[in-house]
């Protein structure tokens, strides 16, 4: 039983990694600099690893204006808060970005920023961090790992607070990507330039247009025309650009990392059948000490038919059972372990179980079931040698 | 409209138990009876003639290894006998097919054993129903089955504070009466006990043996009890002694 349960679990973690594909969902493609396709994904969509090299504001301008796409997310990543990333980005964001099973982002609280100075926490930092509506808080430059090199001249206060999503959102600041070039207007090459401040009431009248942004996200108003608009980006005379359809790239991915799933996937095969060996061998060793009890359902009326029947059905009802917790503690670990797996990077498992899981667990009562038939029949030939009266 | 119901099964209950009166003239009748385990081996038990007759009470004795538990395997149709004829209530047992001697021992027969006589996952009361379970015929008898159960419970000195206990919290004197109450319910013709007096002491296996033999009566049914004590042969009605290889 204990094995169908680590089963279950082996194949929630398959499904795990499935859901990675699913931190980012109705996004067609992914523009940033020139740079590794992969690497752009998961550092636009994962905040992971390092950055690819920027793209200018302007192209991303005539990205928006081009008659195929429907809307862009501008992402300026970069700066962090407690070790959160920050993300600075437009209010579309909040109305285009999409995670799993094209869902929507919701706000738990609160509501969208819309001032300069003004911050949306996801739920896991805010849970985290215990921020309300209204708390004030300070960026740090870069990773944070460098005392000093904090943005604590420039609070921002938190205006909403997203509902979870178990995808990288909720472990992000999302500021209005304005606001990260208000921060850096009195930066230089990466340090506060000396003897030389502005203050947070006087940026407003500069410019605070982005030069460059890490990423943009494009939704486009056909998905089949993902393949031109990719090859015209990739194309661009004016500069460098990568277009990413992020599930493409998290295939490759997939095929890096394939070796390992098909490791587990082994393994969880060959832990199902140590499983069920081990139930038979409980059974069988189980069976002398109930030949008493067959005795007894024999001299009530039982024919040696029943007994076999009723120790498949046994089989099947522990089969079942481990199935059925299994599925339960899945269940379980996505409810409250997601943060936890969210932590490394994983994404929003769907819960509902799909059909090739059914199927699994299909196979797994049809071999504990198969399993029980040898049991079963030693039980049979027993109770007919038997009797009534078992010679123990 | 729910009077006239009772009526009717007060009826049926009538007819059963009417039918089974007539049946039930001769319990068991065994001619000229050969067993051995393969079929070129030794004879392993050999009775040339057993007649128990209805509501009389047998007692079988002998020492261990002399095949007194085959002949109730061979009356509970659980073995066939090589050579000649075992009938049970007017029916012979040889001209039944399994799955009809199966459901003839669960409508019939009453069984207690030496001892682990209760399944140990049910409950006290679940194991005295259980015959109602697997034949109808003892659930009509029974009529209202909880009620005749705990009846069986309370006139076997069962505290009623234990049938809904789990069977394995009982001591093996309250399991042996709890096995007695399941052997009796619904009024089986014939009542079979291998030795389940031997786990207990000498002054309650007397008590015991009243016990079951006055719930037996008032049941009506036939009793085969089979010891290695030939002292208890005193409470029963005839008393028929197997030796090695062959009854005297």
């Amino acid at each position: 039983m204990k094995a169908l349960l680590r089963l279950a679990v082996m194949s929630a973690w398959n499904r795990r990694l499935d859901g990675f594909a699913l931190s980012v969902s109705g996004t067609d493609l992914i523009v940033g600099g020139r740079a590794h396709p992969l690497q752009l994904v998961l550092y636009a969509v994962f905040h992971l690893g390092d950055a690819p090299p920027m793209m200018r504001w302007e192209s991303c301008e005539r990205l928006a204006g081009d008659p195929a796409v429907a809307w862009h997310i501008p992402l300026a990543l970069g700066d962090s808060h407690h070790g959160y990333p920050v993300v600075g980005t437009t209010a579309d964001y909040f109305a285009h970005f999409q995670y799993g099973d094209r869902q929507a982002l919701r706000l738990a609280e609160g509501r969208p920023f819309s001032g300069l100075f003004e911050a949306v926490v996801g739920a896991e930092l805010a849970a985290h961090m215990g921020y309300r509506l209204g708390q004030s808080i300070e960026l740090s430059h870069g990773e944070g790992e460098i005392h000093g090199m904090d943005h604590d001249d420039k609070p921002f206060t938190v205006v909403g607070i997203l509902a979870p999503t178990g995808t990288a959102v909720d472990r992000s600041v999302q500021v209005p990507i304005q606001s990260i070039e208000a921060l850096h207007l009195d930066w230089l090459g990466g340090v506060r330039a000396p003897g030389f401040s502005i203050p947070a009431d006087q940026v407003s009248k500069f410019d605070l247009t982005p030069k460059a942004i890490n990423a943009c996200l494009l939704g486009l108003h056909q998905r089949g025309a993902v393949f031109g608009v990719q090859r015209r980006i990739n194309a661009w005379a004016d500069e460098l650009l990568t277009a990413v359809m992020p599930g493409v790239a998290l295939d490759q991915l997939w095929q890096t990392v394939g070796g390992a799933e098909r490791a587990l996937q082994a393994l969880s095969w060959l832990v199902l059948a140590v499983g069920l060996g081990g139930l038979m061998a409980v059974m069988l060793a189980g069976l002398n000490e109930r030949r008493r009890e067959m005795a007894i359902l024999r001299s009530l009326g039982a024919g040696p038919r029943h007994l076999l029947g009723l120790l498949m059905l046994e089989s099947l009802g522990v089969s079942a059972l481990g199935a059925l917790l299994g599925l339960l503690l899945v269940t379980l670990l996505t409810f409250f372990g997601g943060e936890l797996l969210a932590a490394y990077g994983l994404a929003a498992l769907p819960l509902t179980v799909n059909d090739s899981e059914m199927q699994l667990l299909g196979l797994v009562l049809v071999s504990g079931l198969l399993v029980s038939l040898l049991p079963a029949w030693r039980a049979y030939r027993l109770s007919l040698a038997d009797g009534l009266i078992p010679r123990l | 409209m729910r009077g006239a119901l009772r009526n009717l099964m007060t009826i049926r209950r009538l007819l059963i138990r009417h039918i089974d009166t007539n049946m039930a003239q001769t319990a068991i009748q065994i001619d000229a009876l050969e067993f051995r385990w393969r079929p070129d081996g030794p004879i392993c038990l050999c009775l040339p003639a057993l007649t128990v007759d209805g509501g009389k009470s047998l007692f079988l004795h002998g020492p261990s290894g002399v095949g007194k538990s085959t002949l109730l395997n061979l009356i509970g149709g659980v073995l066939q006998p090589v050579q000649g004829r075992i009938s049970v209530l007017g029916r012979l047992l040889g001209e039944m097919s399994g799955a009809e001697r199966d459901s003839f021992r669960a409508d019939h027969l009453g069984f207690i054993f030496q001892q682990f006589n209760l399944i140990p996952y049910l409950s006290v009361l679940d194991n005295v129903l259980l015959p109602c379970r697997f034949s109808r015929h003892r659930a009509l008898r029974a009529g209202d089955v909880q009620a005749e159960a705990r009846r069986l419970l309370a006139a076997l000195d069962l505290d009623p504070a234990l049938a809904t206990v789990a069977a394995t919290q009982l001591s093996v004197g309250q399991q042996q009466r709890v096995a007695a109450a399941r052997a009796l319910i619904g009024r089986p013709d014939i009542l079979i006990a291998d030795e389940p007096t031997s786990a207990l002491d000498a002054p309650r296996q007397a008590a015991f043996i009243d016990l079951l033999l006055s719930e037996a009566g008032a049941a009506g049914s036939s009793v085969v009890f089979v010891s290695h004590d030939p002292r208890l042969a005193v409470h029963f009605d005839q008393s028929l002694a197997l030796t090695a290889g062959s009854a005297a």
